[in-house]
């Protein structure tokens, strides 16, 4: 943890650890410069690419790419979190580091729509080809929650051609605006039974 | 040469609203030329150039035919494609050029279940993903929620949970050794696969009272206390288990026939296995010695003595011998804990509902196919705000085109099977 921080001084923020990980937060446009040199360096050895991951932190806000890197050389887990812009979700690839990444980026475009410049091999994995939204974003609604939820009956900005939302509409309900993810977890210990009960 | 158009622009991949202009030139009965001849043998299928733009540059090489050569379809429904994977083949002759994985016919969007179920409720939902491992699916996100959490789990429950775990790669890996042969064209060690696996499935069923799925793991400990008849069961079961193994070892390791078919083929190096995210037995066999249980110890397995195996080639062979020597390594294990299980509570006091504070954790476990890990993100809600689960199945398939190319059509079956990935994980 200390290496890191002598060693990218003015890359690495947001330094948190917990018993067996070491997280820090890189700025996009180092990531790869960053990820090679935990690869090759010596001190670091970080040779496995153990996860990739996408988080989706709201509508309004911005998506994480999350890596897991292990090392035999250090006891814990390192994790990397690279902020991506929501309006526009391009980060490089790191299939040049490990030709491994390629599903993982893969699945991340196919589920949240994150586009890895660079990456040959860009397509959906899951969905069919001609599926046009990303589901595992936060404003995709499955259709039980949207029946459910009080946005019932508003058009999510992401949905499935092939599930009828506008049925929803027929029944009055009131028309509200999704709320963001981050004013929903403060609320959240207030008024936890009515809001999140379990289905 | 049969090409797809070099100059068709390649899509920006964010522009959902792209009009479709191969659909449109088809419509306008300009369709893109197709691969003559069609024709259906045994499962395998000849298929045309799709009719639309290719997506990718990766698309456009796969698309492009040199002269000779010819697009197969495999699957998604062939016998020995484990599930219902697609396998898009290049072949020359009956020499494979390229592979393409196509996947997704068993997507069922867990992680995003998972994401509106509650804590507790997620561990049922993963149980189908790797159909075959279902305690070590629950193990991962079981861990993880317990550090979301603070929980401390009891001894007891520790020492339960690595027995029964140690118990499914136990069947898991026997399971691998008889689809590897059937897809070879052995019937008859399957059969004793699924004797074996059978005695130890209702070993499990007696203590989780599930044969497949066993949803036997709860945040902060495990369902039930082990009972007289797992016990009764166990010991019976462990009287003979090591005949079996032999008895399966002289089936096959020793089958002239067998070492023909999997010895020098689909030679993984051991670089080139950690490049690929390869983990699990595949890795060991091309000699990384890199297992979990070591590695970055997780519940009781630091006590616990056991050797991390390797194998040296790399072959299908290699990954076959490196199953049956995990066996022997679990039940070495097996023994361990049952000599050593403490006495105690098997569950921790949990509330009803959990609702973690906002954090995050990361838990990696081994499961018999690979480094199987999840990443759960709590807002402080009742429900995960991400769950993220990492499948080796999933992972090590991207080995497939690059360790086919130059072997027979045949073979790709057996190379396929050395991996032994699990559909319902792979699709998640």
């Amino acid at each position: 943890m200390r290496l890191l921080l002598d060693r990218f001084p003015e890359i690495v923020s947001d330094l948190w650890t917990d018993e067996d990980t070491v997280e820090v937060q890189v700025p996009r446009d180092r990531v790869v410069d960053t990820l090679r040199t935990l690869r090759d360096d010596g001190d670091f050895g970080f040779f496995l690419l153990a996860d990739a991951a996408a988080v989706d932190y709201g509508p309004r806000n911005w998506f994480e790419v999350v890596y897991h890197l292990y090392s035999d050389r250090h006891p814990g887990w390192l994790r990397i979190r690279v902020r991506v812009d929501r309006q526009d979700p391009r980060t490089p690839t790191v299939t040049d580091l490990w030709e491994g990444a390629m599903f993982h980026e893969r699945e991340m475009y196919d589920m949240m729509g994150i586009v890895f410049e660079g990456n040959r091999d860009l397509r959906r994995i899951y969905m069919s080809p001609d599926y046009k939204s990303f589901p595992q974003r936060k404003d995709f609604l499955l259709p039980d929650d949207a029946a459910d939820s009080a946005a019932a009956g508003v058009n999510p900005l992401e949905r499935p051609e092939t599930w009828q939302l506008d049925r929803f509409q027929q029944s009055a309900a009131p028309a509200v605006a999704i709320p963001a993810a981050e004013s929903q977890s403060v609320e959240a210990g207030k008024t936890m039974a009515s809001e999140t009960r379990p289905r | 040469m049969t090409a797809v158009d070099p100059e068709v622009r390649i899509p920006d991949p964010l522009d959902t609203e792209r009009d479709d202009e191969a659909r449109l030139r088809a419509a306008a009965g300009l369709d893109l030329p197709r691969a003559a001849g069609r024709a259906e043998y045994a499962g395998f299928e000849t298929v045309g150039l799709p009719d639309r733009p290719p997506q990718t540059e990766r698309e456009r090489q796969l698309f492009t035919l040199d002269e000779g050569e010819m697009l197969v379809n495999m699957g998604p429904q062939h016998p020995s494609t484990h599930g219902v994977m697609r396998l898009l083949v290049k072949v020359r002759g009956e020499v494979i050029t390229d592979i393409d994985p196509v996947l997704g016919y068993l997507h069922r969007g867990i992680e995003k279940l998972c994401e509106n179920a509650t804590y507790t409720t997620v561990l049922t939902y993963v149980d189908p993903m790797d159909y075959l491992s279902a305690m070590h699916n629950e193990h991962a996100p079981a861990i993880a929620f317990e550090k979301l959490y603070g929980i401390e789990v009891p001894r007891r429950a520790e020492y339960i949970r690595a027995l029964v775990v140690e118990l499914n790669r136990v069947f898991s890996h026997g399971l691998m050794m008889g689809f590897l042969a059937l897809d070879m064209g052995g019937l008859t060690p399957i059969l004793y696969g699924f004797i074996n696996r059978d005695e130890v499935v209702d070993l499990l069923s007696a203590i989780s009272g599930q044969r497949m799925l066993f949803n036997f793991f709860r945040v902060g400990g495990v369902n039930w206390d082990v009972n007289d008849e797992f016990l009764s069961r166990l010991g019976k079961w462990r009287s003979h288990v090591l005949d079996n193994i032999a008895m399966n070892e002289r089936l096959l390791t020793e089958n002239e026939i067998f070492r023909a078919r999997t010895r020098g083929m689909g030679i993984l190096d051991g670089r080139r296995a950690v490049q690929l995210g390869v983990t699990g037995p595949n890795l060991r066999a091309s000699g990384v010695p890199f297992d979990v249980r070591r590695a970055h110890p997780y519940s009781i397995y630091p006590e616990l003595e056991f050797e991390v195996i390797t194998q040296q080639t790399g072959d299908v062979y290699a990954r076959y011998l490196q199953r049956i020597a995990e066996i022997k390594q679990s039940i070495r294990l097996i023994d361990q804990i049952v000599d050593r299980m403490p006495h105690g509570p098997v569950q921790a006091q949990v509330p009803g509902i959990i609702r973690p504070r906002p954090g995050r954790a990361y838990a990696a476990i081994e499961s018999p196919r690979g480094l199987y890990s999840v990443y759960a993100i709590s807002d402080g809600s009742a429900t995960p705000y991400r769950f993220r689960m990492r499948d080796p199945s999933f992972i090590s398939l991207q080995a497939l085109p690059t360790l086919m190319p130059g072997h027979l059509i045949a073979d790709t079956m057996a190379i396929m099977a050395s991996f032994d990935p699990v559909m319902g994980g792979v699709d998640k």
